[in-house]
Formats: C-alpha cells, sequence, structure tokens
C-alpha cells in the first residue's frame, strides 16, 4: 500500500515528532527547574515558614487546575467527537473555499464548538486534519476561546452592568485581530508551511489512499466509545501544558522578593508599573500571558483589575490573553512550525497593543 | 503510519507491556482525579479553591473524568486495541505524571483556604463600587467585610457612620506598624477562583488585641468609629468583644 514517498514523509513524521519530543522535554526539564528555583527563592527572600509558602502555593495550582479542569475536559471531549463524527467531507461543505468567507466563518465558528483556549488547540489540530481552510482555522484558534457562549456569559456577568462597553469591545476586537490573522496567514502561507506534519497526515498528498484511513462510519454506541477514548488520551495530552501552565501562575503568584524594605510579589510590582495608555497595556498583555487563566474566567480577573488599570489595558487583557499565554504557547507549539508560531504570537500581541492605546487615547472608557 | 511509531522511542522497549501499564496507570489517574474532584465536593473543600458558584463545574468533572476513566478500563478488560488515530500523540509517562500532579499535590499536602499568610502587605480597605446597592439594602449586622467595604465607598463623609453597630468575621491580620491595640478583620474576595484573589480588611481597635494570634478567625462585635489608619480618615471598628470562632464553612466572600 505504502509507496516510497509515503515512507519517506513518515520518515519525516519520526524526525520531527522526535524533535518536537526533544522540544517538549526541554520545555518540562526547564520549567521545573525554574519552578524549583522560584519557589526555593521565594521561601528564602522572606524568612516565612516553607511549609505554609507551600501550602499557599498548593491552594493557587489546585484552584487554577481544579477551575480549568472542566473546560478542558469539555474541550477533548468535543475534540473527540469530532474526530468520531464530523467527516472530512462535512467541513468541506460547511466552510466556504473563498479565503475572506473563510475567516468569517472561522470567527463565528466557536459559537458551533464551544470551546476554551484549553480546549480549542486539540479541536483545530483535529478540523486542520479534517481539511480545514488555512484561514478559518487560523482564525477559529483566536476566536473561538471568546466567541463562543459561555464566555459571553461570563464576561457579561463580570461586566455587562458597570462597562458594557467591555463586554462588546472584548468581542469586536477579537473578531478583528482573529479575522486579520487568519487572512494574513491564507494570502501569504501554504499549510505544508504552517502546520506540523503530524496535524497534516490524512489531508497531505490526498491519495486515494488516504480516504481508507478513515474509518467508515460505525453504529452510534462504538463510535461514541471511541470518542471517549479518543478524549480520555487527548486531556493527557492537553493536560500537561495546564499543569505547567498553572504551576507557574501559582509560582508567580506566590514568589515574593524584598523591594526596598517591603515585601512584594511580581504582580504587585507590574501593578505599580501598569500606569499610562502605553505602559498599562503591555503590562496587562504580560500578566494575561503569565497568569494563562481561561478565557471563560479570565473576565473575572479583569473586574479585579478594572478601576486600576486603563480601559484600553483591560480590553487588551480579555483579548490577548485568550488568545496567547503560556499554556497555548505550548500547545501551538505542538501544532505549528516555529516561524508560523511566532507569527502567531506577534501579531495578535502588536495588534491588540495597538487597539489598546487606541482606546485608551480616544475613548473614555 | 506504523513506521513513524517506531520513532518514538518509549515505543521501542518492549512495546506490548510498557503499554498495557502505562494504560491502566491513565485509567486509575482519571479514575483518581474524578474521585479527587468528588472527594472536595463531599468535604467542602472545594470552597477553599472557588467561587461556590462554579461548584457545579466540579460535578461535571466528576462526571467525565469518570466516564472517560470507566472507557479505559472497559477497554482495558476487553483487550480492544488502542485508539490510534491521524493526529493523536501517544501518551507517555512524562504526560501522566504531570497530569498526576495536582492529585499528588493535593492527597499530600493538607487542603487549606488562603489566609494570612498570604496577604504579603497586599491588603484593600477601598473596594470597587460594584453591587454597591445590594449592600446598603442589608440589614447592618448581617452585613460582611466587603458589604461594609461598599457602604463606606458610597460616601465622602467616615464620620457618617460613627455609632453604628457591626457584626463580623474574619480572620486576623496584622502589620508591623499597626499600634499594640490594633488588627485588621480580613477576608479573601474570590470572584472566580483563587487566581483573583485578595484580600480586605478593616481596622479594628481592641485592647486585647495582643492576645489573639495572626491568623486567627475571630468574631468581632463592636461600633464604627472615624479615626486615622495610616494617614487616611475612615471608619474604624471599635470592639466590645472578640471571639474566636471556627474557620467558616465558606472561608472567601464573593464579590
Amino acid at each position: 500500500m505504502q509507496n516510497t514517498t509515503q515512507i519517506e514523509s513518515d520518515i519525516q513524521i519520526g524526525a520531527d515528532r522526535q524533535a518536537r519530543q526533544t522540544l517538549v522535554r526541554l520545555i518540562l526539564a526547564l520549567g521545573g527547574i525554574l519552578i524549583l528555583i522560584v519557589l526555593a527563592l521565594a521561601i528564602l527572600s522572606t524568612g516565612d515558614d516553607p511549609l505554609a509558602t507551600l501550602s499557599i502555593f498548593s491552594t493557587r495550582f489546585l484552584g487554577i487546575f481544579i477551575e480549568a479542569a472542566p473546560f478542558l475536559l469539555l474541550g477533548t471531549l468535543v475534540s473527540g467527537l469530532l474526530e468520531v463524527f464530523v467527516s472530512k467531507e462535512d467541513i468541506v461543505r460547511w466552510v466556504p473555499r473563498n479565503p475572506f468567507l473563510a475567516t468569517i466563518t472561522g470567527i463565528g465558528m466557536g459559537f458551533a464548538f464551544p470551546v476554551c483556549e484549553c480546549g480549542v488547540v486539540p479541536v483545530t489540530r483535529r478540523l486542520f486534519t479534517k481539511g480545514l481552510p488555512m484561514s478559518a482555522g487560523v482564525a477559529f484558534l483566536l476566536a473561538a476561546p471568546v466567541m463562543n457562549p459561555i464566555v459571553l456569559v461570563s464576561t457579561y456577568i463580570a461586566f455587562g452592568q458597570i462597562a458594557p462597553q467591555i463586554v462588546i469591545g472584548r468581542f469586536v476586537i477579537t473578531a478583528i485581530v482573529a479575522g486579520a490573522v487568519g487572512l494574513i496567514f491564507a494570502y501569504s502561507a501554504r499549510p505544508q508551511e504552517v502546520l506540523r506534519p503530524v496535524s497534516l497526515v490524512p489531508v497531505r498528498g490526498g491519495s486515494p489512499e488516504a480516504k481508507s484511513l478513515v474509518p467508515q462510519q460505525p453504529a452510534f454506541i462504538p463510535s461514541l466509545y471511541r470518542a471517549l477514548r479518543i478524549g480520555g488520551d487527548e486531556f493527557f495530552d492537553m493536560g500537561r501544558f495546564l499543569v505547567i501552565g498553572s504551576l507557574l501562575a501559582a509560582a508567580m503568584q506566590t514568589l515574593q522578593f524584598n523591594l526596598n524594605g517591603e515585601t512584594r510579589s511580581i504582580q504587585d510590582l507590574l501593578f505599580t508599573l501598569g500606569q499610562g495608555p502605553v505602559v498599562s497595556v503591555i503590562v496587562m498583555q504580560v500578566l494575561a500571558f503569565v497568569l494563562s487563566v481561561c478565557s471563560t474566567v479570565d473576565s473575572f480577573l479583569g473586574l479585579a483589575f478594572y478601576g486600576t488599570f486603563t480601559g484600553g489595558s483591560i480590553l487588551a487583557f480579555l483579548t490577548f490573553g485568550p488568545m496567547i499565554d503560556i499554556k497555548s504557547t505550548l500547545m501551538f507549539a505542538g501544532v505549528f512550525k516555529k516561524k508560523a508560531l511566532i507569527y502567531l504570537i506577534v501579531l495578535p500581541f502588536l495588534m491588540t497593543l495597538l487597539i489598546g492605546v487606541w482606546v485608551n487615547l480616544n475613548l473614555s472608557f | 503510519m506504523q513506521l513513524s511509531e517506531n520513532f518514538n522511542l518509549l515505543d521501542l522497549t518492549d512495546e506490548n507491556k510498557t503499554t498495557t501499564t502505562l494504560d491502566w496507570v491513565k485509567a486509575f489517574v482519571l479514575l483518581g482525579l474524578a474521585a479527587y474532584f468528588a472527594y472536595n465536593i463531599l468535604t467542602g473543600n472545594l470552597t477553599n479553591y472557588i467561587n461556590t458558584r462554579f461548584v457545579w463545574l466540579s460535578y461535571l468533572a466528576v462526571v467525565i473524568f469518570g466516564i472517560l476513566g470507566g472507557a479505559s478500563i472497559y477497554a482495558l478488560i476487553r483487550h480492544d486495541p488502542m485508539v490510534r488515530d491521524s493526529s493523536h500523540t501517544t501518551v507517555s509517562w512524562s504526560m501522566l505524571g504531570l497530569v498526576a500532579l495536582p492529585l499528588v499535590l493535593g492527597t499530600l499536602i493538607p487542603s487549606q483556604p488562603l489566609g494570612a499568610s498570604a496577604v504579603d502587605g497586599n491588603i484593600d480597605t477601598r473596594v470597587a463600587t460594584v453591587n454597591g446597592a445590594s449592600a446598603i439594602t442589608k440589614d447592618p449586622l448581617t452585613r460582611n467585610v466587603l458589604d461594609w467595604l461598599r457602604v463606606f465607598n458610597q460616601t465622602d463623609s467616615p464620620a457618617s457612620f460613627d455609632g453604628q453597630s457591626a457584626d463580623l468575621i474574619g480572620f486576623v491580620y496584622r502589620e508591623p506598624d499597626f499600634a499594640p491595640d490594633q488588627f485588621m478583620i480580613a477576608r479573601f474576595t474570590v470572584a472566580c477562583c483563587v487566581a483573583d484573589a485578595s484580600a480586605i480588611g478593616l481596622p479594628v481597635t481592641w485592647a486585647g488585641a495582643g492576645d489573639i494570634a495572626d491568623g486567627e478567625w475571630v468574631q468581632v462585635r463592636g461600633a464604627f468609629q472615624a479615626a486615622d489608619f495610616r494617614d487616611t480618615i475612615m471608619p474604624i471598628l471599635i470592639a466590645n468583644t472578640v471571639d474566636i470562632v471556627e474557620q467558616p464553612e465558606h472561608p472567601y466572600v464573593y464579590p
């Protein structure tokens, strides 16, 4: 069945997989060392009871994990169900081929696949293997964590009464940035240049043999069973990044150091720096990146900063954070090639920064 | 497809045996997480971590973890072949270890809410005027620390609360520059989970303050009197009684 080209590309996949595993191991090792250093510093610098520090760290870590895990589970379940029940042909039928229309579809698709940023990567990866156009996939990846019913509700609960403009702004800015980045990817890169081969397998070549890889639609119950098993594995694949992200976020909040005789955490230092129309936006973007709080709940965090920080910076926090943070960056690294990954981070960063600064200078939030 | 799997280093060593052990561990981690979430719900420890508003999410987690773990066990018992699909990364020991970490920390370290030692000098005596109206309509004696701060925030005149009675529960928090008869009665507000926890507090004056340790949960009954506290005129709770109490069922207040 396999011809020479097939075998060569399999070797290529093997090499890429190995490279990726090395990269992941490297990140894991560095993350582990960083966390140890951070904890050691925290304990040494304040002279507090190390057990108390560990207890606070554990509470913060578990808090984020317990809040995020259900959403990650829902995301991986959706991913498993998509793999089993949605055929490539369905996607091809639903999504327009025109890049502009495909981008718009991608932006709105979150309402059909309600996932947060923990869950969006497995779903996007799955959709890419099903033949989703590049522009729609990238727009979906960036927009879906905000453009979905759950986040609409949580953002409305947080800001609906005191600042409805934040609710509207969050959705408008996300649509603009996700659409723009999706179009840039559609017109300047081919899928082979953007995606890691792991995410391309069934699409690649498009040979008649590839079709035999897709199982024929079996009965409902066996399909569901298969979806559950895929979902279970996917939870481990994505869950490790949630754990690393939560560990780092908890460490950042727990880490303290002495500044002119006062004990301050890194987060507090960011607050003090966070004034002015430009710096405040950058500070909130960094905070969103580091905290890695799930998009379904980050509006409550934004609410806590509302009033202290500028309106533009709150909007940047609520739009950039769901697109790019520590967790999603690590997960993106498993799907996108390095160059595409850099664009995928830098473009949303610059766009939300520009819009945030513009809001600060031109609108009174 | 087969060929690419062979590049996975783990699979090179006695593939079948490794895979089976790993799959059993995987299934038990999933079931363990279901049990951990259920344990947190049953003991009430869940409120150490998240706002009660989101407890239903943990019920959902128990169900989904249970189903996923059950499906894994079922597959192992039936000796169903492993699921191999196009874009799937094989579960490895490092993934298992990381995902099991919450289970390990949750089991080994006794569950405790954030308290006085987590404040670290970062405590607010003012809060944004969100839902201030509902705090005002509450019976003054049922207002908690957050309600009072919201009520204070509605006016520019701290003295307007002089003589008003209050009955508050919170933990004791002190900073080095506090007078010997002063402490703060503090709570953490948690909008969603402890990631957004922030400490709020009200200054209390009580002659016996020195006898109460930091972090102790207390019930303070007294009346407000506007006075200077750290260079700001604000209502200070002059205590009539201070009783040491059990940590409340819900350690945080929810804005």
